[in-house]
């Protein structure tokens, strides 16, 4: 059911006096020098919706730095008279994400989930609070290596203000600008956008006509890559914790953690402190981390609980495709295979996933 | 009682040295906190009662080994600095030529004059006790270490490749262009300046460890059709790995 039908033009206005409240953040193409054709897509800040294309096909980062930057201030510390104080620093600037997919959105709410659990992330929470996403589906999938519709994060679960549906672009052929986009409120605040921006129409039957095709064509659209269902993937891993696999597919692997640092459910982190050159302030603050990293986990004295790469790699897929689903019930994974285009090793995480289904 | 510090150079282009007084307004901070005795770029007083002795400049002649142990005698701690002293640097290129080409290439025909070595780190000459690599030197890890010098605490590399600095930063990885970059082989720590510029990184900071070679034998043998020779020489160019092949 669609809450309303939106044209082009009424829906750049929109985002347009998004823009005046609040930092406007979304895909936008970067061509030469940096990317050789295929032309690649960037989350950035812009200044006006003209500059955003929502008919992007992926992008290389998800919107994860917005909410969860690589490194951030968590406080600034200072010595006052023989104890010390620290004064938070919190982000809490508007800020509008749009044109987000539902992989992203759905690895949003797992971040959303991780972040808010007691005791709550006030850093995290500030950002997002402060955060306004303008969710946008995608009719087929944005490059070849994708699984997510095998996790069903194909389809936007949440996680979004605004949730918007290209209906009269050509699901068949890329990169076609849709005129109209049906319209979803995903909150209160998303509702009001809409309302009281006084743009878009209420649906008619005949739109909710149009939505349902493009549902039906959407489910043709996705391939399947994964051979055991997505819901079957723990029994699988725990099966395979012994595999030859894993010591055979990592003597490739770098450690380099790439395929965490791309990845947008990843959500670790290292804390570090900063301190000036006499000792008598400082910083504190965190940066992300990774599995994948040999440092990950080591602790204090040395000790290694993961020293060899196999053992980190096995790791990261069972956190991906077992205990994050098991502990949360949410997915570990959003099949954007961010991952598997980032590691220039390239392993591959479906190879993975088929390898042990072959296996067992 | 501030810690006294000393400043060398060997063979090399003291860049590393220069960068030192490159940090305007923090070294007047560093100043503040420690006393510098020796330092041929910036002074003219020396003295041989040294703390913490910093050292640039690779071993590529008989005077640097003379040198370097002389250095080694009178400094508690020593550190070498910048690629040429942790890794041989662009001296190590002489290494792989014909000792008569490169000296007639260098010294024309006053090439009996000057004796030459093979190039290398200061650490097969002597004990280092810490390295801070690059080319140049990373200004704000020569800081850190003084940081933590100053404050007794450990101080440690990063143990990680300069793919995650890259990612952090938002790159569109070199290898989507086709290009063979030694990020995934290399040190972090220089925040990826050069993939971040468009530039493959060629392991200036040196090689994580031997398991990240492997790797790369294997991956470029199997998954690249690339030239082997060519991820060579750019994996010799700093010095950070001098064999003749990929394990
Ligand atoms: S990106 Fe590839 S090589 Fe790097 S840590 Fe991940 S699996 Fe290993
Ligand atoms: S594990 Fe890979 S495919 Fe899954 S969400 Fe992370 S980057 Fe995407
Ligand atoms: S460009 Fe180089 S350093 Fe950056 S991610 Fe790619 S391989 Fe790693
Ligand atoms: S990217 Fe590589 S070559 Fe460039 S400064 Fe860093 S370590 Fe050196």
């Amino acid at each position: 059911m669609l809450d309303r039908v939106i044209s082009r033009d009424d829906l750049h206005a929109l985002i347009d006096g998004l823009a005046l409240q609040r930092r406007l953040i979304g895909p936008v193409v970067r061509k030469a020098p940096e990317c050789r054709p295929p032309w690649r897509y960037f989350y950035q800040p812009v200044d006006r919706a003209e500059q955003l294309d929502l008919s992007f096909s992926y992008c290389v980062y998800s919107p994860k730095p917005f909410l969860f930057p690589p490194q951030e201030t968590l406080f600034q510390f200072e010595r006052v008279d023989g104890g010390f104080t620290a004064r938070p620093q919190l982000a809490d600037r508007p800020t509008a994400l749009v044109g987000v997919h539902p992989c992203d959105l759905n690895a949003i709410q797992l971040l959303d989930h991780v972040f808010s659990a007691a005791p709550a992330d006030r850093h995290y929470r500030a950002r997002r609070d402060n955060t306004f996403i303008v969710g946008v589906d995608c009719a087929r999938p944005c490059t070849d290596g994708v699984f997510c519709a095998d996790l069903d994060s194909h389809e936007a679960h949440g996680g979004f203000d605004v949730m918007l549906y290209p209906l009269d672009g050509d699901a068949e052929s890329a990169g076609t600008t849709p005129g109209r986009y049906g319209v979803v409120f995903g909150s209160r605040a998303g509702g009001e956008w809409v309302r009281y921006g006084r743009r878009g129409e209420v649906p008619t039957a005949a739109d909710e006509r149009t939505f349902d095709r493009y549902q039906r064509q959407k489910r043709t659209a996705f391939p399947h890559a994964l051979k055991t269902p997505a819901d079957e993937l723990p029994q699988l891993l725990e099966r395979s914790y012994d595999s030859l696999l894993w010591e055979a597919t990592a003597r490739r692997c770098y450690s380099c953690g790439s395929c965490n640092l791309v990845c947008p459910t990843c959500y670790c982190f290292d804390i570090k402190d900063q301190t000036t050159l006499g000792g008598d302030g400082g910083q504190r603050r965190r940066q992300w981390d990774g599995c994948q990293l040999r440092g990950f986990a080591q602790v204090a004295g040395g000790h290694n609980f993961r020293s060899r790469p196999a053992a980190r790699l096995r790791h990261r897929i069972y956190r991906k495709a077992k205990w994050i689903r098991e502990r949360t019930g949410l997915r570990g994974c959003v099949g954007c295979a961010r991952c598997d285009r980032a590691c220039t090793a390239r392993i591959n995480t479906v190879e993975i996933y088929n390898q042990l289904t072959e296996e067992v | 009682m501030k810690p006294k510090v000393a400043i060398f150079s060997l063979t090399g282009c003291e860049g590393c040295s220069l960068a030192i007084l490159e940090l305007e307004d923090r070294l007047l901070d560093i100043l503040d906190a420690v006393e510098v005795v020796n330092f041929r770029e910036g002074m003219t007083e020396r003295t041989w009662d040294i703390d913490i002795g910093f050292v640039d400049g690779a071993v590529s002649t008989p005077q640097d080994e003379t040198e370097v142990r002389h250095i080694r005698e009178h400094c508690t701690t020593l550190v070498a600095i910048g690629a040429c002293a942790c890794l041989g640097g662009l001296n190590t290129l002489k290494n792989h030529q014909p000792e008569e080409d490169y000296r007639r290439y260098v010294y024309g025909d006053r090439a009996e004059w000057f004796p030459t070595i093979t190039a290398r780190p200061i650490s097969s000459v002597v004990k280092v006790d810490y390295e801070l690599p690059g080319c140049p030197m990373i200004k704000e890890e020569f800081l850190r270490f003084v940081t933590h010098a100053l404050a007794g605490r450990t101080f440690t590399l990063p143990d990680h490749a300069v793919c995650v600095e890259c990612k952090k930063r938002g790159n569109l990885c070199l290898y989507e262009k086709g290009e063979i970059c030694l990020g995934p082989m290399t040190r972090a720590g220089c925040d990826a300046i050069c993939p971040t510029y468009g530039s493959k990184c060629e392991a200036c900071r040196g090689i994580l460890n031997e398991d990240v070679l492997k790797a790369a034998g294997i991956n470029l043998r199997e998954q690249y059709n690339v030239e082997l020779d060519d991820v060579l020489a750019d994996l010799q160019l700093f010095g950070a790995y001098q064999a003749k092949a990929l394990p």
